[in-house]
């Protein structure tokens, strides 16, 4: 398809590449410990981008026969009334580039039943009084293939598997929910689904009670899934797109050191494992690993085609695109590490432990933020934050006192990365970030 | 297509069977700064079956390509027949419905060139970028669509509805030095290229307020007298209470069900709140939800006191209550489940004003503008786009980071005055849930006062 497509653009525009993806998903939902539903989607659709008279157009379809040429006439529109750019389509075969497993057979091929059988212990081994337990198993094998007009091509066929967990209990008008999930490209393994129960249970346990929450500007553990608030800033700030356009603070601050020593950020696409791996973008550019904080000094930005061409650069491999529109800048799986300090592997998760990863021995009064409400409506690229806490516990003298409610916590990732107070012991995936949980210093907590 | 569709039915060996087949034509432009990051045009299909059996549960398939249409129904029904369940599904009653349901265009979008897209929202984002200098970058997008749904059941329900749909919104990033602030509009209508013609000063004036942003100081964290506007009274009550009201929240949920049973006091006599998927030529509006129900007014508080709640055929038979036309799905990939449409807090007396709200606030917050807001339920979040220190009952300095820490029951009990002023709010964006977003929506409010509420930030 790509070929017929690329070869009907050849000869009509100056250079064009394009994308055909194919995705098939099996999904099962327990609501309430029931079974539920079960489901299939299947999904097929290309993207085609042209540079024609140095302008550059797009087109996507989902029909089920696509005409190349009445693709082809679309994203020459498209260009009639798109900007200048001078792309420089790679031309990178398919034996260079880097190998990766993405496919996993056990994945692929697992039955119905198998889903069932996942879902169906999760939901038995969560089950408590009065408690709702909801599940879903979500198994997805995609076909992608890419290719340009200067000659690149890559082909590769992935495979992921998500499930996730939910436990809602309400007492009286008390709501309290606690979720977990296992994303990866392999199915989890009997000890992987057993971590997402004891994830799930400690941290339903340790909430039972409710406290008082602190107020003031106090120590803070955020969780690998209470960090979203922190990363989210840098993600923006980090990405070509907004550096090119002059909204990311990072912006002129290659080499300067922002953060805290220890921090490192990378992007790694060639992670084993991991659903989003892959050996090529979606625009033909080699998949590699990039540093972009390294031992707290800002090392690069992530760019796709366009943006690395307007910005005088190269791409970085991070071009993503989706059946409609044009291919845009995309993270892949991004670690957040300290320097030296553990390895994120394709496991999903270490064993939990206990809450926090180890840094709440030495803190008198603060808290461990697990979930906060509104994370990414804020002013999001000016590091700044306020959110309510949607789990969120207590710590006194380096003991879990409790759960609290209605506190609201806000800070400056800026701020806060500048001198982290430790990096936890319990790394791990979620979604396509990994990270340990960090303790941060002076974040503001108010209570009604 | 109908015939088509029922006669897939008529083969489907299932007890129940619907079929939904989607055809969206649409274009979209995007600036961002002073470039124009896209100009397409795009065409979208595809079909979504979803069976029943008694016994068994929901066996679902989403497919793009149409011509697989009868194996999907087999498949679909393998799939319902592979899932037993011990306390059967049933659906409530409804009267088959046929027809169409054709919404009013208001200038055909598929009619109007690419280009003249281009240079209605170019004027829209040079308004923004004209601002000021220190306006860094703006994002910008105007999006139409056309949107054909043909739906079909096994119980004799068959339609087909044409819903239009235009959105333009910008964002405006004003810069100095390191501080960053943003201004949002967003304007979202089932309605065509006649409407959208005149938002310029909306824009300029969203930009204009990033630039204020920068010198106005982050607000101080605290409980406070919080009066909303109408905007972000809206937001509030869809956040707040609204998704409480889907029933597919309590209806296999014991505890939750007593939390929300009908007749609880929710607030003071002043609050009424309800969901009107009927209501006129509104974003939330359609003729039928995603099973061919009929949407309709349907109220949630009424003088303070829980009355109703939001529901799909399948919740309402569970609960013993009726369909209200809420469920719906963002497209043919997806399952209807149980959404609001559009979503609003009645008005209070007629000629209560702003003024009678703000006079006796000695020291208060006047929250105003959405970014957004989320809910978990029993707490939420709501961010206001800016706000004001109210102080001796008058509208003091611009404050900037305000964002309301909620509690469902605390803050809806808090209410205690409600202005007159009502307007429906019309933004782009939508709601999202169940990993559908986003969602076409309106909410609408008048000026709303809460006593007392939690406000995050420095302290």
């Amino acid at each position: 398809m790509i070929d017929r497509l690329l070869d009907a653009a050849r000869g009509k525009v100056d250079g064009a590449d394009a994308l055909w993806r194919r995705e098939e998903q099996t999904a099962v939902s327990f609501e309430s410990g029931r079974l539920k539903a079960a489901g299939i989607s299947e999904e097929a659709g290309l993207n085609l981008r042209v540079v024609a008279q140095g302008r550059m157009g797009v087109a996507g379809t989902t029909a089920a026969k696509p005409d190349p040429k009445e693709l082809v006439a679309r994203a020459r529109a498209s260009a009639e009334l798109g900007e200048a750019v001078e792309l420089a389509f790679p031309n990178a075969s398919p034996q260079s580039l880097p190998p990766i497993p993405t496919f996993f057979d056990r994945t692929a091929n697992a039955s119905l039943s198998e889903l069932i059988r996942m879902g169906r212990l999760l939901v038995e081994r969560l089950a408590r009084p009065d408690c709702q337990v909801n599940v879903a198993v979500q198994r997805e094998v995609a076909d992608t293939a890419v290719g340009n007009t200067a000659g690149a091509r890559g082909e590769y066929r992935a495979t992921g598997i998500a499930v996730t967990a939910d436990i809602t209990r309400i007492a009286g008008d008390d709501v309290l929910m606690v979720y977990d999930q296992y994303v990866g490209a392999d199915m989890p393994s009997d000890a992987d689904l057993e971590a997402l129960v004891r994830s799930v249970d400690t941290r339903l346990t340790a909430a039972l009670k409710i406290v008082t929450p602190p107020d003031g500007a106090l120590p803070v553990v955020f969780t690998p899934a209470g960090l979203a608030a922190v990363v989210l800033p840098l993600e923006q700030a980090l990405s070509g797109k907004t550096v090119l356009q002059g909204s990311s603070p990072l912006a002129g601050k290659v080499g300067e050191a922002l953060f805290d020593v220890r921090l490192s950020i990378r992007d790694d696409p060639l992670t084993p494992g991991r659903p989003l791996s892959r050996p090529v973008d979606d625009e033909c550019v080699p998949s590699r690993c990039n540093g972009l904080v390294e031992r707290g000094v800002v090392g690069q930005f992530v760019y796709d085609l366009e943006t690395a061409a307007r910005a005088k650069t190269q791409s970085t491999g991070n071009g993503r695109r989706g059946v409609f529109g044009k291919p845009h800048i995309g993270y892949t799986n991004m670690l957040f590490r300290m320097a030296d300090g553990p390895q994120a592997g394709a496991q999903h998760a270490a064993p939990l432990p206990t809450l926090g990863g180890g840094l709440i021995d030495d803190i008198q009064d603060g808290l461990i933020v697990d979930d906060l409400i509104g994370v990414g409506q804020g002013n999001v690229i000016s590091g700044a934050f306020s959110h309510p806490v949607g789990l969120a516990y207590r710590v006194q003298n380096g003991e879990i006192t409790g759960r609290v409610k209605d506190a609201a916590v806000a800070g400056n990732a800026y701020d806060l990365l500048k001198k982290i107070g430790g990096f936890g012991t319990d790394g791990r995936w979620l979604g396509a970030r990994w990270s340990p949980s960090l303790l941060l210093e002076g974040v503001s907590v108010a209570r009604r | 297509m109908k015939d088509r569709l029922a006669a897939a039915v008529k083969l489907s060996r299932a007890d129940y069977t619907e079929i939904r087949v989607e055809r969206t034509w649409s274009s979209a432009v995007a600036f961002r700064g002073r470039r124009l990051e896209t100009a397409t045009v795009s065409e979208d299909q595809g079909g979504f079956v979803r069976v029943l059996n008694t016994g068994c549960g929901w066996g679902i398939a989403s497919f793009t390509s149409l011509d697989e249409l009868p194996a999907m129904v087999t498949r679909a029904n393998e799939l319902s027949r592979a899932v037993r369940v011990d306390e059967p599904i049933r659906l409530a009653e409804t009267r088959p419905q046929t027809g169409d349901a054709i919404l009013e265009l208001d200038g055909d979008v598929r009619g109007v060139p690419l280009a003249e897209k281009k240079q209605l929202l170019d004027r829209y984002n040079g308004a923004m970028l004209a601002v000021s200098d220190k306006i860094v970058d703006t994002q910008s997008s105007y999006r139409d669509e056309v949107s054909e749904v043909w739906f079909v059941n096994s119980e004799g329900t068959s339609l087909y509805q044409l819903r239009p749909e235009v959105v333009v919104s910008g964002t405006a990033i004003a810069r100095r030095n390191g501080n960053i602030e943003k201004g949002l509009e967003s304007i979202g209508l089932r309605k065509g290229w006649n409407s959208v013609q005149t938002f310029e000063e909306q824009f300029r004036v969203v930009a204009q307020r990033a630039v204020d942003l920068l010198a106005a100081p982050r607000v101080r964290g605290g409980a406070y007298p919080v009066i909303l506007d109408n905007e972000l009274a809206g937001v509030f009550i869809h956040e707040a209470f609204g998704h409480l009201s889907e029933a597919d929240f309590v209806y296999e949920n014991p505890q939750a069900r007593e939390m929300m049973t009908l007749g609880r006091r929710f607030g003071k006599q002043v609050l009424n709140v309800g969901d009107n998927g009927a209501a006129q030529g509104l974003r939330g509006t359609l003729p039928y939800d995603d099973e061919g129900t009929p949407t309709q007014d349907t109220p949630l508080i009424k003088e303070g006191i829980l009355v109703g709640r939001l529901h799909s055929r399948e919740t309402a038979a569970k609960l013993g209550e009726q369909p209200t036309g809420n469920a719906r799905a963002i497209s043919f990939r997806h399952p209807p489940i149980v959404r609001m449409t559009n979503t609003y807090i009645a008005p209070g007396k007629e000629g209560v004003g702003f003024d009678d709200l703000i006079t006796d606030i000695k020291l208060g917050v006047y929250a105003c503008g959405a970014f957004g807001g989320q809910t978990m339920l029993e707490n939420f979040s709501f961010t206001a786009g800016w706000g004001y220190m109210i102080r001796d009952g008058k509208v003091a300095e611009l404050v900037k980071d305000v964002v309301l820490a909620g509690n469902l029951f605390q803050t809806l009990d808090r209410i205690d005055h409600i202005a007159g002023d009502f307007t429906w709010n019309q933004m782009g964006g939508g709601c999202g849930k169940g990993g559908q977003f986003p969602l076409p929506v309106t909410e609408g409010a008048p000026h709303v006062r809460i006593e007392e509420a939690l406000i995050g930030g420095d302290i």
